[in-house]
């Protein structure tokens, strides 16, 4: 048997104060391979790739033995390790916009490589460059060869990324999160793209993501990581048949799938993962995932479980999962309320919603729905297509032109502060939780503020308001008094619904409330949106490009494309007999 | 009328506006101080009938808002009237003047500014670490000692101590007198003083911005490319660090030209600063107002410079300006 292209051997990334955020991790990868690092934010899979082109944040150190084509690229000296970057090893990162400098032509940027490693000369750099742009998909290379990157979408950017990855064709590709940023759709492209391309030139490809779905249709093999350490590692088609490592189950499990979730019953909830993810200065003694497992016995709180093979996977943890993962098992909810939207009475009227920009430029052109009350509204559609000019058009936050109403009052009939009282009750919670908390406020009293904003509560009975709001959306009393810049992602936005919720809304606009999340929190945030929603009878209108996230939380799904309503059905409905060409391709990415 | 013509104009409408209100306020507070320049010109004895024939020769017996109205009449029509001290046009003597100020800031500029870009560029480059942290000390202590404390150190160890170069003292604004070796030898000393000022504070904000610039996704991208630093600071990060500072460049520019008064007056040089804070002490305030309005037209030039720098250097911007 031939060696790996790339082995990992002991890879530990410490910070000064000795904290251990990755911890004697292994990984092999054979010539062609596609392998999948996933686990939730903070398992260190970004640290790992990140040392193996020894590209880690100053002050960090790894050390063990990452054997590449034969050589120990943590022995290399700096001129050697810098051949290897973008000459044998490539790498893209998540955020295409800010992956690419905004001030030099992506012609002169992928060009660079070229220069660099295969000795090209300005000419025949730039001839590389336009090849690799045609082999990408960029139509039309020789026209946006000297173009910058805010000329392009943002798929076509992550295109760009990828030529400038590999213009010297290394036999690694690195993608970090690649699509993350995308909509699942042109997602979906890259992820073509980046399998043709490692058929193509025999490229080996080491991708991070959070997303399931993704992972299962693309990958070779799967290696779970859980708190700096890997919790298990098999080939993908074992894995996703029988996961070992509860961690794994679970993740699995909390991943919502779009047909799982469109065939359950009323009451399904999704099985999600309780708790924190670990401290990383401050572990247990034993198994990191003891204080979640739901299999946890007391063994596995005495010494760090090995990585064990176990039939065809290999799994750190000392009670291995034994049933294959089935179809799933709908956990038990409280029962729906009876009543069905339609025979609701309409809380949000729109009829014929038109928005311009610019005067000439049509984002919305002549929306019309209803929502009832304890109805949520899914909002789906490709980037462009109007999703959240719509969330804001509702919001009053811009200029539009037909009728929305709530309760009955049209918004276009009402002034000064009756106007006020009423666009007070529709709130919204937007994607990035963090930008939208005032950094200097502790959680208790952001909360507070909004109630003492928005009912005009005198300062005790606010924060009394505030504490009995964030008990409901389940934030412990330890996180009070941190600062937003103190607190998770998922917490965050908590602290931002309990916000919402201060003013007494009767309709929630939330715009990607999951899409900066991990499978596992997004799976807990749906869950106790759903429960308030019902608990409250709160309308939401949810808009997302997670389609399987939608399903989930929707009564009702409108599609939007270019400005329209192109189809507008329940999930299930939707999922079955997609009738607009653009569903069909959502539902088909979605599935995978 | 097309949307940058609406611009230009709006532009040209708020710069008139701030000029006339700067203009304004120079005149009725140069009115305020009591004395006159009659008594400037006469000095302290003047006898009452002496200084109605100053005020009835220099316009001054009428009300003061007939002054203000004739003064800005004039002003349309771009003459800046006569100065009382040095019995010239206002507009000879601020030619004369600028010109020599222009010669003495902007090989300053010159100077300190690429000593700022170098030493930026090293501390940005080595920000929170050590070689940083010197520059960082250094350009604190620069800029917390005052111009004239600078200037003085420089005249006691180069003029008074070694005897290498002239404390100052041209007396002809035209510079016709010492010839232009002596006339080098003078700019020497005040050139150094403002430069030192100017790399010490500009080359902390260069730093800034590199070491800002070094902390963004596309330098992490050029690294995973193979670009070594140095690559990666000439070809990448350079242009981008330069936007904000040649944003703070056109702001800065004009408060230097104001800041030259104190080294001027210190090097006792005949430039505008020195021009300014005389027709200030003699209470002359045509050339004063003059003084004042120049200053205030360069800032408003200088920040559309800067604007239109900016726009050269990004192309996002470029794009926005011209559509
Ligand atoms: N520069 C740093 N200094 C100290 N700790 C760090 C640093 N960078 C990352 N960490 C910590 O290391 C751990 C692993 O981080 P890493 O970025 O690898 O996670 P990840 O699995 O890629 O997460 P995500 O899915 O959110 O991208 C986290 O606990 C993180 O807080
Ligand atoms: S070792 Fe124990 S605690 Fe850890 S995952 Fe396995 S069963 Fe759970
Ligand atoms: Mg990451």
């Amino acid at each position: 048997m031939s060696p790996p292209l790339l082995r990992i051997d002991n890879l530990c990334v410490r910070t000064r104060d000795g904290g251990l955020l990755v911890d004697d991790v292994q990984l092999d990868l054979a010539r062609g391979e596609m392998l999948s690092l996933v686990g939730e934010s903070g398992s260190g899979k970004s640290l790992t790739a990140a040392a193996i082109l020894r590209l880690l944040p100053r002050g960090l150190v790894a050390t063990g033995r990452i054997a590449f084509e034969g050589a120990d690229l943590l022995a290399l000296d700096e001129a050697s390790m810098r051949a290897m970057r973008g000459g044998r090893i490539g790498m893209v990162f998540q955020n295409p916009l800010s992956a690419l400098n905004p001030t030099r032509t992506i012609g002169r940027q992928i060009a660079d490589p070229a220069r660099l490693h295969v000795g090209a000369d300005a000419r025949q750099a730039r001839e590389m460059a336009l090849q690799m742009l045609a082999e990408v998909g960029i139509p039309d290379p020789k026209a946006r060869i000297d173009d910058y990157p805010h000329q392009f979408s943002g798929g076509m950017r992550q295109r760009v990324a990828i030529a400038m990855a590999l213009v010297c064709h290394p036999k690694l590709l690195i993608a970090d999160e690649p699509t993350t940023a995308l909509d699942p759709i042109v997602a979906a492209q890259i992820l073509e793209l980046i399998g043709g391309l490692r058929r193509r030139h025999d490229m080996a490809v080491l991708f991070i993501s959070h997303n399931l779905a993704v992972v299962r249709a693309h990958t070779d093999c799967v290696q779970v990581m859980y708190g700096g350490r890997t919790a298990e590692r098999a080939r993908a088609d074992v894995f996703f048949a029988h996961p070992r490592h509860p961690y794994g189950r679970a993740l699995l499990d909390a991943a919502p799938d779009l047909a799982t979730v469109v065939a359950a019953p009323p009451g399904y909830a999704l099985p999600a993962l309780p708790g924190q993810p670990p401290d990383p200065l401050a572990r247990p003694p034993g198994c990191a995932f003891a204080p979640r497992c739901p299999a946890v016995a007391p063994d596995c709180e005495v010494a760090v479980p090995p990585l064990r093979r176990l039939e065809r996977s290999e799994v750190a943890c000392l009670h291995p999962v034994a049933t294959p993962a089935g179809p799933r098992v709908p956990a038990p909810e409280a029962p729906m309320s009876a009543s069905t939207h339609s025979s609701r009475p309409s809380l949000l009227e729109v009829r014929d919603l038109v928005v311009r920009y610019d005067r000439s430029r049509t984002i919305l052109d002549g929306l019309s729905f209803d929502l009832a009350a304890g109805e949520c509204l899914g909002i789906v559609g490709e980037s462009g297509s109007g999703k959240s000019t719509l969330g804001r058009a509702v919001l009053q936050m811009v200029a539009y032109q037909g009728r929305i109403a709530l309760q009955g009052h049209d918004f276009a009939t009402l002034r000064g502060r009756a106007f006020r009282d009423q666009r007070r009750r529709i709130q919204v919670v937007f994607q990035d939780p963090k930008e939208s908390l005032n950094p200097r406020l502790s959680v208790l009293h952001s909360v507070a503020e909004a109630a003492r904003l928005a009912q005009g509560l005198p300062r005790d009975a606010s924060l009394a308001a505030a504490r009995t709001l964030l008990e409901r959306v389940r934030l412990g009393a330890a996180l009070y008094d941190r600062l937003p810049e103190a607190i998770s992602g998922g917490q965050a936005q908590r602290v931002a619904i309990a916000r919402a919720l201060a003013a007494k809304p009767a309709l929630v606009v939330l715009d990607e409330p999951t899409s900066a999340l991990d499978v596992s929190t997004q799976a807990t945030l749906l869950n106790l949106l759903r429960s308030i929603g019902r608990a409250e009878g709160l309308a939401w209108l949810l808009i997302s490009h997670d389609l399987a996230a939608i399903a989930y939380m929707a009564d009702r799904i409108a599609v939007l494309r270019a400005g329209r309503i192109v189809e507008l059905a329940p999930p299930a409905t939707l999922v079955a007999q997609p009738h607009d060409p653009y569903t069909a391709a959502l539902v088909a990415a979605a599935t995978g | 009328m097309p949307p940058w013509a609406r611009t230009a104009l709006s532009r040209i409408a708020t710069a008139a506006l701030s000029l006339w209100i700067l203009v304004t306020l120079t005149f009725f507070l140069a009115h305020l101080t009591p004395g006159g320049p009659a008594y400037a010109i006469l000095g302290m004895r003047a006898t009452p009938v002496g200084v109605n024939q100053v005020n009835m020769r220099l316009g001054l017996d009428v009300p003061l808002w007939m002054q203000y109205l004739t003064y800005l009449g004039h002003l349309c029509t771009l003459r800046l009237g006569y100065s009382f001290l040095l019995n010239q046009p206002v507009a000879h003597l601020i030619v004369m003047y600028a010109a020599n100020t222009l010669l003495f800031t902007s090989l300053s500029i010159v100077v300190g500014t690429l000593a700022a870009l170098a030493i930026g560029m090293v501390q940005g480059a080595s920000w929170n670490r050590w070689p940083g942290r010197l520059i960082g000390a250094w350009q604190l202590a620069t800029y917390a000692t005052p111009s004239f404390f600078i200037a003085g150190m420089l005249v006691l160890v180069f003029a008074s101590t070694l005897g290498w170069l002239p404390a100052g003292g041209i007396t002809d604004a035209h510079m016709t007198e010492p010839g232009p070796l002596s006339y080098a030898r003078h700019l020497v000393l005040p050139v150094a003083t403002v430069s030192l000022i100017v790399a010490a504070s500009l080359s902390r904000y260069f730093g800034q911005s590199v070491a800002e610039e070094l902390e963004r996704d596309y330098v992490r991208t050029a690294r995973a490319k193979g670009l070594g630093l140095r690559d990666i600071l000439r070809g990448e990060v350079a242009r981008n660090a330069l936007r904000p500072f040649i944003t703070l460049l056109g702001l800065y520019l004009p408060a230097l030209f104001a800041g030259s008064v104190v080294v001027e007056t210190i090097f006792d040089f005949p430039g505008l600063g020195w021009l300014l804070w005389h027709a200030a002490l003699q209470q002359d305030y045509p050339t004063l107002i003059g003084v004042v309005l120049l200053i205030g037209a360069l800032t408003i030039v200088g920040n559309l410079a800067a604007e239109l720098a900016n726009a050269a250097l990004d192309p996002r911007l470029r794009s926005r300006t011209l559509a």
